[in-house]
């Protein structure tokens, strides 16, 4: 970030302060860097990442797709945990109903109403969302047990989840189109749309935002049925891709996405983020992972790196920077008054 | 001195306009704060006459087995919870971290040396969380969901991810299967744990920090008290108390590997909010995770007598997270009114 701020500084005056503005208005910063470092690396070290681009697209569009989906509910300052088990019991669904025509809409509409109870309990109750969505987190993940009968089980129709991982367009697998759809459409709802733009107030400032019209209960009701229906079609697309669902399939989906999305900058207080940041923070990651897989590091070492970058992440957040930069500053002045005396 | 009492007198009256409890809706109000008390008594109760087996002595030990670390885990992260930063996701891997130094340690260079490893672990994993949160103002569920990836991880690393078998007869291995009639020795650490936390929480000057911190934040942060510190020794007391659930839960069954403490996180969490500490922060108490626990366990051990499978108990417990903070919810607004 503070390179391209340098860059603003030695245009013409005029534009200058203009970049600098947009830049500083920017959060995706973060994720620009380190989306930057890792292609680095990369091509120096794993260039098979980019020559074995159907891989690592692939790998994005896992990461990417459940992110993306918790960045429109993020961006209103909620958590989602229920994400990963949506992605299981949805994923369990289309695997035990044997016609998949009947089967993808019952897992995307199952999507729909955990994201409906979701911010029922959310907006309605008033329960903290990080907690009201831990209990889905758990009902879910129950429900996908019990459904699979504790077992993974095999797509009835292997064909279908063939000929879903084949390439259509190009490269592009549908489960690859599928997430660059979603990508699409989330970011036109998020910043030309007035439902998806009201999400930005609803985060900021919720009172403020209440006070001048916006339908704040119905927002929340929108951000958490894309993020159930979202995660829904995640799990759709797993089952499918895999002709296997297992009920832990997301066990791992939370760490990923959530790093996805944070990296991206997104803020979790609410009010500030984008879907194309989260983009950028699913691609880091995705290329990260990808060389993890072709280099042969361990999946524990993998963990760890992925864990520290979100970890680094969360506590290089703007907010957090400014809290420990304003008590350093606070810390010296006591000392600088205390001396004296 | 003189700040200190002003602090003090601040983040009383704080707690105090916030805790006094309004006479107006006596029954309701008492329903929706100690629910938890009648469930337990109506299913222990029913269990008792309808569920075989319930009530012979070795199932009493068995539920007491299964209860003890997840309870002693749970004690120690009410303090995180009272605090008002929800939770800590990360003592899966500090349980495991614990349990794995404990025997694969303890039976090289023995129990001490393995005890001050497990310590030095344990005051590490809440120091990075604790400065996380407190200094870095980083949102908790993120900060530690971090930290059990990077603690499993290295965990697993040098483990190997291989199982951990302590010496049979060992010092571990005796204290893990000596029990005083039906009651495991573990359990009584358990106990003496939960007195000296719920002293701790209710009669020093840092519990008393703690809860107020958790009421208002703010408050406190004005009242002249270093919270940064106050976050940070929440997440110490918590990952202490995982600690000696690591060692109790390695030694029971004289094994320890990286994935034994899976569920644990939220499970605690489940069982502190079922005990009915407010996960707003500020109100709750260790007695009351105690009865949460117990809750949990005979629940679990109920629907296992009666057959069901993992995935039903798992509904169970998220139907009975979200009815306990519903209830949470309700008796504020009963309170308020």
């Amino acid at each position: 970030m503070t390179q391209t701020m340098e860059l603003g500084n030695l245009q013409k005056p005029g534009l200058g302060p203009k970049l600098k503005a947009f830049v500083r208005r920017r959060t995706e910063g973060r994720a620009v860097i380190l989306l930057a470092v890792i292609s680095l690396v990369v091509v120096f070290y794993e260039p098979l990442v980019f020559t074995a681009y159907p891989v690592t697209l692939g790998r994005i569009a896992l990461i990417g797709l459940v992110a993306l989906g918790l960045t429109a509910v993020i961006l209103m300052g909620e958590l989602d945990l229920s994400v990963a088990s949506t992605l299981a019991a949805s994923g369990v669904i289309v695997a035990v109903i044997p016609d998949l025509r009947i089967a993808i809409p019952v897992a995307l509409l199952t999507g729909i109403a955990v994201g409906i109870v979701n911010a029922f309990f959310v907006a309605i109750v008033g329960i903290a969302s990080f907690i009201a969505t831990l209990g889905m987190l758990f009902g879910l993940s129950g429900l996908a047990f019990v459904l699979s009968g504790e077992v993974p089980v095999n797509l009835q129709n292997q064909d279908a989840g063939i000929l879903f991982s084949q390439p259509v367009l190009g490269p592009l697998t549908p489960r690859i189109l599928l997430f660059l759809l979603v990508f699409i459409a989330l970011q036109l709802f998020v910043t030309r749309m007035k439902a998806g733009r009201e999400f930005f107030a609803v985060g900021g400032n919720r009172q403020a935002a209440y006070d001048s019209g916006i339908p704040v209960k119905r927002r929340i009701f929108t951000g958490f049925i894309i993020s159930g229906f979202v995660s829904a079609l995640a799990g759709v697309i797993y089952t499918l891709t895999l002709t296997t669902a297992s009920p832990d399939a997301g066990s791992n989906v939370l760490l990923s996405s959530f790093a996805a999305a944070i990296i991206g900058g997104n803020y979790l207080k609410g009010g500030k983020g984008s879907i194309v940041g989260t983009l950028l923070g699913a691609t880091a990651l995705g290329m990260l992972q990808t060389t993890f897989l072709m280099s042969g590091i361990q999946v524990p070492v993998q963990n760890t790196l992925i864990g520290a970058i979100l970890l680094l992440a969360v506590i290089t957040d703007p907010t957090s920077l400014r809290a420990l930069i304003e008590k350093l500053r606070s810390a010296l002045s006591k000392r600088a008054k205390v001396a004296p005396s | 001195m003189a700040k200190e009492s002003l602090t003090e007198q601040i983040a009383l009256t704080e707690v105090v306009a916030q805790e006094a409890p309004k006479k107006t809706s006596g029954v309701g109000l008492w329903l929706t704060q100690n629910g938890v008390f009648l469930f337990l008594v109506v299913l222990a109760v029913f269990a008792a006459f309808f569920v075989n087996g319930f009530g012979s002595l070795d199932n009493v030990t068995n539920i007491l087995n299964r209860a003890v670390p997840l309870g002693i885990v749970a004690v120690g992260m009410t303090f995180v919870v009272i605090s008002g930063n929800y939770l800590d996701l990360s003592v899966v891997a500090q349980v495991a971290t614990s349990g794995v130094i404990f025997l694969a340690v303890g039976s090289e260079y023995g129990l001490g040396v393995a005890a001050l490893a497990a310590t030095g672990a344990a005051i590490l994993y809440g120091l990075v969380n604790g400065l996380a949160v407190g200094l870095f103002k980083a949102n908790a569920v993120i900060v530690t969901l971090a930290t059990t990836y990077i603690g499993l991880g290295l965990l697993r690393y040098f483990s190997g991810g291989s199982i951990f078998f302590g010496p049979p007869d060992g010092p571990m291995d005796v204290f893990g299967s000596g029990k005083v009639g039906p009651v495991p020795y573990s359990a009584f650490v358990f106990l003496g744990l939960t007195l000296v936390l719920s002293l701790v929480l209710t009669r020093t000057n840092f519990g008393f920090l703690v809860k107020s911190f958790g009421v208002n934040e703010r408050a406190t942060r004005l009242g002249g008290v270093n919270t940064d510190m106050v976050i940070v020794g929440a997440f110490l007391v918590t990952a202490l108390a995982a600690m000696i659930a690591g060692f109790v839960f390695a030694a029971f069954s004289n094994t320890a590997v990286s994935t034994m403490a899976q569920g644990f996180d939220f499970k605690a969490l489940g069982a502190i909010i079922i005990g009915g500490t407010s996960v707003f922060g500020g109100r709750g108490s260790v007695l009351r995770t105690l009865l949460g626990v117990i809750f949990v366990s005979v629940l679990d051990n109920v629907l296992t007598l009666l057959g069901f499978t993992f995935g039903f108990q798992q509904l169970a417990l998220g139907v009975l997270i979200l009815l306990a903070v519903t209830l949470d919810v309700l008796s504020r607004k009963l309170g308020q009114q």
